[in-house]
């Protein structure tokens, strides 16, 4: 009865007021960043006393803007690409390796998803610092790889373990060289899961502020420093617009996402 | 057969150079240098822990991180428990919700927090009009603000897991305990909420433990003289130079981060891999 919904009673409108406004808590700020970056207050009165693009028009016709924007699509391609081929080889490792301490390497893989963000950051910071590595596009993209890394090997290795590994041996057995095999019949097999490790890579570095804080210089900022740095200043609705951007971009990825997802339900 | 097995290895070793190099080798350097700096011992910890500012950064850390807990465990039961017994469709239009807060930029939701709560925020507003507090309540740059904005944070990492875990409960245990003459309060205490302890637990370990690293949202929210950990150690050694107690500062944080994971591991694995 407490676990079917039609035999709740009275209790379960209590639980459906209860998410209902969590619910609201959730899509509070989303919604009311989108109605601020087209109010007209340069104080941020809500509700704003008119309607207004100027944010958008200032957004755009300040270059600082793009050229963040460029940076961190730049940067995401990079990580994206280093973390999907260092993830496969990886993956391919732990899944059809039986070498001892497998379990002990996975969870090597993964320390970098689990330890605070600022310890990584300030530590490659120490050392970048050190090797004349900080603030450059090389030290950026290292910083960001080992951050994407365990989501590369989380999604392609839950694909290569339901890939049938007897396929790539038939492969072998029909005469074709073990990387042919690979790259043949498992790579085009499993694309599924390099596409979701692709996606989440670029995002784990788009998305990324505290380690992008310490690689960065005033030369090469990505968009969320240059964010993080306009919200030290002052709230300017210009940010409300960068924001409102960000928030289309979310949902056009969720719709991708979700795309994905009944494609490989099929 | 023995060659492959080694060369399966071997192709793991591109990545473990690359994570040894620039992340157990940096990271252990650190740590290194919170006993060697400014001179062997442990003269950084000793001063982590006896100066006052440190140790009530600390202390706050440790409550902002345990009320985060505990207030998104409560706010994300009832919601986690609906979703699991909803109907499809209406579950989908909650779980886009989550997913829409989860994946949207951490800098733009703090920064929709920064202009909710301050002052002459819609939330203060929306209080004064209705009566309910005479002045606008602080609710910004400090641990109030903080808590909330990181409340707002945790509460999909409650939700999911322990939804996955409610799933999993079979109904008819429900009917059982209901035939046998359990009222729906005795049903919830001795069954359900037992039954869904594990997933609970999980979730809760884990939103504990990132709300104690969490950088952003506390140095948006909470302002300059209510830092936590994670602050400070950026601040330690960007602004202050000080790598010695920032390395301390770290390994304190990284220690503490490293247990609760491996109990987490140990006792709960499955329950929490959603991240």
């Amino acid at each position: 009865m407490l676990l079917n919904y039609n035999q709740l009673g009275r209790l379960k409108y209590v639980l459906l007021g209860i998410t209902g406004v969590i619910c609201l808590f959730l899509l509070l700020p989303v919604i009311f960043i989108i109605l601020l970056s087209f109010g007209s207050s340069q104080w941020m009165i809500f509700p704003p006393p008119g309607w207004t693009l100027r944010w958008y028009v200032e957004l755009f016709a300040d270059p600082r803007w793009f050229e963040a924007a460029f940076t961190s699509f730049k940067l995401g391609l990079m990580v994206t690409v280093l973390s999907v081929i260092l993830g496969f080889f990886a993956s391919y490792a732990l899944i059809r390796g039986r070498f001892a301490g497998r379990g002990f390497l996975r969870a090597l893989f993964m320390t970098p998803m689990v330890m605070p963000v600022v310890v990584v950051a300030v530590a490659l910071y120490a050392m970048f610092l050190r090797v004349g590595l900080s603030g450059t596009w090389l030290g950026f993209v290292i910083a960001h790889t080992i951050l994407a890394f365990p989501f590369a090997v989380i999604a392609i290795s839950n694909s290569l373990e339901r890939f049938d590994k007897a396929i790539e041996d038939a492969a072998i057995l029909c005469g074709a060289s073990h990387l042919e095999a690979i790259w043949r019949i498992t790579l085009p097999s499993i694309r599924l899961g390099l596409l979701s490790a692709a996606l989440f890579s670029f995002l784990a570095s788009w998305d990324e502020v505290v380690v992008a804080i310490f690689m960065a210089s005033p030369t090469l900022q990505t968009l969320p420093v240059r964010i993080w740095g306009a919200l030290r200043q002052d709230l300017t609705p210009v940010i409300a617009a960068a924001s409102s951007l960000l928030v289309i971009l979310t949902l056009v990825l969720m719709t991708i996402a979700a795309s994905l997802q009944k494609v490989l339900n099929r | 057969m023995a060659l492959s097995l080694d060369r399966n290895f071997r192709l793991a070793l591109p990545a473990l150079a690359f994570l040894l190099l620039f992340f157990i080798v940096p990271v252990l350097a650190l740590l290194l240098r919170s006993v060697m700096e400014p001179e062997w011992g442990f003269q950084n910890y000793a001063e982590l822990f006896a100066t006052n500012t440190y140790a009530r950064v600390m202390f706050n850390t440790f409550m902002v991180a345990g009320l985060v807990t505990l207030i998104s465990l409560l706010l994300g039961y009832p919601v986690a428990w609906l979703l699991a017994i909803m109907p499809r469709g209406l579950a989908n239009i909650v779980f886009s919700i989550i997913l829409l807060s989860m994946w949207t930029n951490l800098l733009a939701r703090t920064y929709a927090w920064m202009v909710l709560l301050q002052r002459t925020g819609i939330i203060n507003k929306a209080l004064l009009s209705l009566g309910i507090i005479s002045s606008p309540l602080p609710l910004i740059n400090n641990l109030i603000g903080v808590t909330i904005g990181m409340v707002y944070i945790m509460l999909p990492f409650i939700i999911l897991p322990l939804h996955a875990t409610m799933r999993a409960i079979d109904p008819v245990i429900l009917q059982a305990s209901a035939l046998c003459g359990a009222g729906k309060w005795q049903a919830f205490t001795r069954v359900l909420l037992p039954l869904s302890m594990t997933g609970a637990i999980a979730g809760a370990l884990m939103v504990f433990v990132m709300s104690l690293g969490y950088f952003v949202t506390p140095a948006l929210l909470g302002g300059t003289s209510n830092m936590m950990l994670a602050e400070m150690i950026a601040q330690l050694v960007q602004s202050l130079l000080n790598w010695g107690l920032g390395g301390a500062a770290a390994f304190v944080l990284l220690s503490v981060t490293m247990l609760l994971y491996a109990f987490q591991v140990r006792f709960f694995s499955g329950y929490a891999d959603i991240r």
